[in-house]
């Protein structure tokens, strides 16, 4: 039962944490409140895959033990079955580091827009940035 | 407004609980799970096992394994999106020239803070070298390397200066040169099996590491190095090091980039 509550409450707070995001990236009027949102946003999710892969067998990090560069032997059938029960599962791991290097290129981006469009407007809040393009346009 | 704050965020929280509560009993997530499911211990098994040498990938490393052999392509891609988000970048301050003299004035901090600076500057780069090199051996990887790596320069445009680093040569022009170098030779590592592959009348598919029943060829898993033998798991160690080029690079160039005073930008982008 309380095992039950501890893992009910890591999805809930994975969850919360992505209202509270997606309430930061349409509320808050600032550009670099929106963009740290955003990256919020993207972490969270990225958490909640490598969750999903997660077991309480005394899970162990995806990466046979003891190799070196001068290792020639290789493992038998019997040891990478014993390896394969007790490792977490690699494949929400492998999402997760192509979804950061993908989040990253995306900050990277949103973060010089944000640099030119200070440096136009002369300011990050996005109501006077608005107002300002739309004068422009008239 | 107080009121209206609170009163959204007992609402948000009521609903996580919920749909927490929700995903659980309705079986979409797992709880507590004790097993591996069939596919990851598919993958667990056959990576480094070298009797079934043909779906093997001859590394320890099942993330690394995963990365760059089984879902080779696609971290590929994932890589080029990264380079075109700097290309992005690098067009928004086209004309930005990026010297010594307009790099702001050069001053940093006290003098303790550049002196850890400078011990930790030649620290953080070999450890990052050694991330990228035991990529195929450890948890860890070209990325994760380049990433690490990227914190050298990070830490001198705080402590020390901009100014300096651009004085030292970290410019705009060569830090994107070893970006797509790094690229380049990822791209060279891809279809190096297949083109050894037709020049043994042999058939290879591009990103493709070890051999295969159906397509016989690949570069062995332990090289003589100097009459040592090494655990290079085929191209995995020379893609883990090309990325590890292209990354660090890369976010060194944005970080550069990044703290360029904003008088350098260009002239039509005025202040309203």
């Amino acid at each position: 039962m309380i095992k039950d509550i501890v893992w009910i409450y890591y999805y809930a707070s994975l969850i919360l944490i992505t209202f509270m995001s997606i309430y930061g990236i349409a509320v808050r009027p600032n550009l670099l409140k929106k963009i740290i949102m955003l990256s919020i946003l993207s972490d969270t999710a990225n958490m909640l895959a490598v969750l999903l892969g997660y077991h309480t067998l005394s899970p162990k990090p995806p990466v046979y033990p003891g190799g070196t560069f001068s290792t020639t032997q290789f493992p038998s059938q019997r040891q990478l079955s014993t390896f394969a029960q007790y490792a977490v599962d690699p494949i929400p791991q492998v999402l997760v580091v192509t979804a950061i290097v993908i989040g990253l290129a995306v900050l990277v981006f949103l973060s010089f827009v944000a640099v030119l469009i200070y440096r136009r407007y002369g300011t990050l809040d996005m109501r006077v940035v608005s107002k300002k393009a739309r004068q422009e346009v008239k | 407004m107080e009121k209206r704050l609170i009163c959204l965020g007992a609402c948000i929280t009521v609903t996580a609980f919920i749909l927490a509560f929700a995903l659980i009993y309705t079986g979409i997530v797992p709880l507590a799970p004790t097993g591996n499911r069939p596919l990851a211990t598919m993958f667990l098994e056959s990576t480094f096992n070298a009797e079934k040498w043909w779906i093997w990938a001859g590394s320890p490393e099942v993330v690394t394994s995963i990365l760059w052999d089984y879902r080779g392509i696609d971290t590929v891609y994932e890589t080029t999106v990264f380079f075109l988000a700097i290309i992005g970048a690098i067009t928004v301050v086209r004309t930005m020239k990026l010297l010594p003299e307009t790099s702001g004035k050069g001053k940093g901090l006290t003098v303790i803070a550049k002196t850890i600076t400078k011990i930790t500057f030649a620290a953080i780069p070999i450890i990052a070298f050694s991330i990228a090199v035991h990529g195929h051996l450890t948890p860890g990887g070209g990325f994760q390397a380049g990433s690490a790596f990227a914190v050298a320069p990070l830490l001198v445009i705080a402590a020390l200066s901009l100014r300096l680093l651009v004085e030292r040569g970290w410019e705009k022009e060569r830090l994107l040169a070893l970006r797509t170098t790094g690229l380049i030779l990822i791209g060279i590592i891809a279809i190096i099996v297949p083109v050894l592959a037709i020049l043994r009348h042999s058939i290879a598919y591009i990103m493709q590491n070890q051999a295969k029943l159906w397509a016989p060829a690949g570069l062995s898993a332990i090289v003589n190095v100097f009459g040592i033998k090494s655990l290079l798991s085929g191209t995995l160690f020379w893609l883990n090091l090309s990325e590890f080029l292209a990354v660090s690079a890369g976010l060194s160039l944005v970080f550069v980039l990044l703290a360029a005073p904003t008088k350098n930008f260009d002239k039509e982008v005025k202040v309203q």
